[in-house]
């Protein structure tokens, strides 16, 4: 399925060692680093670095704020055009999670020009930009270097009214999770490189790859989650333990309502795992409650982590019903895969 | 046949090694992707792969129990060492197979335990049908007698030792679980039997049964219609 554009090329996934948001520094990793770092005050930063949150909100007016991320990893695909797009619709996510609509974005490359034809670089830039003009994200500028191994993403910038930002820390007890894209990127990623999926495989997890989060969120908005974030490196269990901590709640997942990709639960129970599946286990996995109840291959999914995942709302039961018809009705694949309770901040259970 | 069995099994607990694979170097498919094309050729006898990873160990773990195959691993001098036994030598009838089963175990046990539902034992008498109530009597007469009559039903199930699923109760099925309820006892002794007794949480919540049912019997609708649809059998008094 994977492109390549004549066989004496490269790869563009050759020599990557991790592969898209598989590639971040595992969470533990992370909070031991910015814990040695002096805390900073800034009264117009309307979220907090100790919530989680997928991107910085700052607050101009009291109608308006800026939102700001920044997203790259290396390729996850040989096509340079569609690293390109999947990178950016990645990047374009974080904005679309805290509800803010993106307005501009920066390009980050970096490429080892000795090694590609220059051509490659010209379709992943090109692919960023087709994701952009679909998100209607204009793209101002850039950075560039040389490197080792190519990596990707924007910076981006949206704005938002700082009084609908949808952050991790508002899920209330009660509320169950919609989910809007299925799992298993990282898994699937895998067999993409080991040419081990279907036709219709790879096309399934092409187009959920390069599915904004706009729509989803544009229809979510109408039924004023109380929650939101999307599901990207620390995959599912990782994003349901932070926004469980981030609102003093635990979360329950019902295992047969996850929405995998055809084939992942295979090719994961066949040891197609990443290992920043093994880092999602090592951090979040001591408070995940009943997890050695449920099949290996499940677990290795729960801990997958997810390149460009779908979007994850906490509201109601009964809004959370009408917005998965919403949904579903619009084409998008979404699920109610579980909810929040009271109970230890940050606990998950996997209930069957 | 039985020879080369014996011969694996004086060999080492894996059994003869056939083929060696060094796969250090290579990065996340691959070691995986070589070994599976080396074991879907059943190789005769264990084969020997390098790799330089613990991440590998658990993937090619992963792999070695998806076709059912023992392994086992050692870290060594610039990685693992890790040996996969081959299907062939997988049960070896009669064998002195004390020594093999440590790394046997989880997969013939399993299958020869199969009369049991694999589930655990606290499941075992379960079967996969769901009673599903949407009102607090049963069926429809005098109120006292419907009442009491679905008390004597869900006793009877009890006691016949017929063990749910789940029960599932919504709108004033919801009733039954507030503990002044006659049928909150038969309930509550279901639950403790390990069946799955929930209340549909917009109907606890509709008639302000909130207080009344603990929080981790309410459920929602979508779980609710997941277990019904899931269910081979669904029974409604």
């Amino acid at each position: 399925m994977t492109t390549s554009n004549n066989e004496s090329s490269r790869k563009l996934t050759a020599n990557v060692k991790a592969a898209g948001c598989a590639a971040k520094i595992s969470s533990l990793e992370l909070k031991q680093v910015l814990s040695s770092l002096p805390k900073q005050h800034c009264p117009e930063l309307l979220t907090s670095l100790d919530n989680f949150e997928d991107a910085a909100v700052y607050k101009i007016t009291e109608d308006i704020a800026i939102i700001e991320t920044v997203d790259f990893f290396p390729p996850v695909v040989d096509d340079p055009f569609l690293f390109g797009r999947i990178a950016a619709v990645n990047a374009l996510s974080d904005v679309y999670a805290m509800g803010g609509n993106p307005v501009i974005a920066l390009n980050i490359l970096c490429f080892p020009t000795c090694d590609y034809p220059l051509e490659v670089v010209e379709e992943i830039l090109q692919g960023g930009h087709a994701a952009c003009a679909e998100a209607k994200v204009t793209i101002a500028g850039g950075h560039s270097i040389q490197g080792p191994e190519p990596v990707y993403g924007l910076a981006v910038t949206g704005v938002i009214n700082p009084r609908s930002i949808l952050t991790n820390g508002g899920a209330k007890e009660g509320d169950v999770i919609v989910l809007t894209k299925p799992l298993g990127t990282g898994v699937m990623l895998l067999g993409l490189k080991g040419d081990s999926l279907s036709k219709q495989e790879s096309e399934q997890l092409l187009t959920s790859l390069t599915l904004l989060n706009k729509g989803a969120l544009e229809i979510a908005k109408k039924y004023q989650p109380s929650a939101a974030t999307d599901i990207t490196g620390f995959g599912m269990i990782g994003h349901a333990t932070e926004m469980a901590l981030a609102s003093g709640l635990s979360a329950y997942l019902y295992i047969d309502a996850l929405p995998f990709f055809p084939g992942a639960v295979k090719l994961a129970g066949q040891g197609f795992v990443p290992a920043g599946a093994y880092g999602n286990r090592n951090t979040f996995g001591p408070s995940v409650i009943n997890l050695e109840h449920i099949d290996v291959a499940i677990q290795d999914l729960l801990f997958d982590p997810q390149t460009s995942g779908g979007l994850m709302f906490a509201l109601k039961e009964e809004p959370a019903m009408r917005l998965l018809k919403e949904l579903t009705d619009s084409g998008l694949t979404a699920s109610i895969i579980g909810g929040f309770q009271t109970g230890k901040p940050g606990a998950i259970e996997v209930r069957k | 046949m039985s020879e080369q069995e014996s011969k694996d099994n004086a060999n080492s607990q894996t059994g003869t090694v056939s083929q060696k694979l060094d796969l250090r170097g290579l990065m996340c498919p691959e070691p995986v992707l070589r070994t599976k094309k080396v074991l879907d050729g059943k190789p005769e006898g264990a084969i020997e792969v390098l790799v330089d990873s613990d991440i590998n160990v658990m993937n090619l773990t992963r792999l070695a129990n998806s076709l059912g195959l023992s392994l086992e691993s050692n870290e060594c001098e610039n990685g693992y060492q890790v040996v996969i036994g081959s299907a062939s030598q997988k049960k070896p009838d009669g064998a002195p197979g004390h020594s093999h089963s440590a790394t046997q175990k989880s997969q013939p046990d399993s299958v020869s335990t199969g009369a049991k539902p694999s589930n655990g034992a606290a499941l075992s008498a379960k079967t996969n049908t769901v009673v599903f109530i949407a009102k607090d009597t049963f069926g429809e007469g005098d109120r006292d007698f419907s009442v009491n009559l679905i008390n004597v039903f869900l006793q009877t199930i009890l006691q016949a030792g017929h063990r749910p699923q789940a029960i599932l109760l919504a709108n004033t099925g919801v009733r039954l679980m507030d503990p002044a309820s006659s049928v909150y006892k038969v309930l509550t002794d279901f639950h403790e039997a390990g069946v799955d007794v929930f209340a549909c949480g917009l109907c606890v919540e509709f008639y302000g049964l909130n207080d009344k049912i603990p929080k981790e019997q309410i459920t929602n609708m979508y779980a609710i219609c997941e277990y019904l649809f899931s269910a081979d059998k669904v029974i409604s008094p």
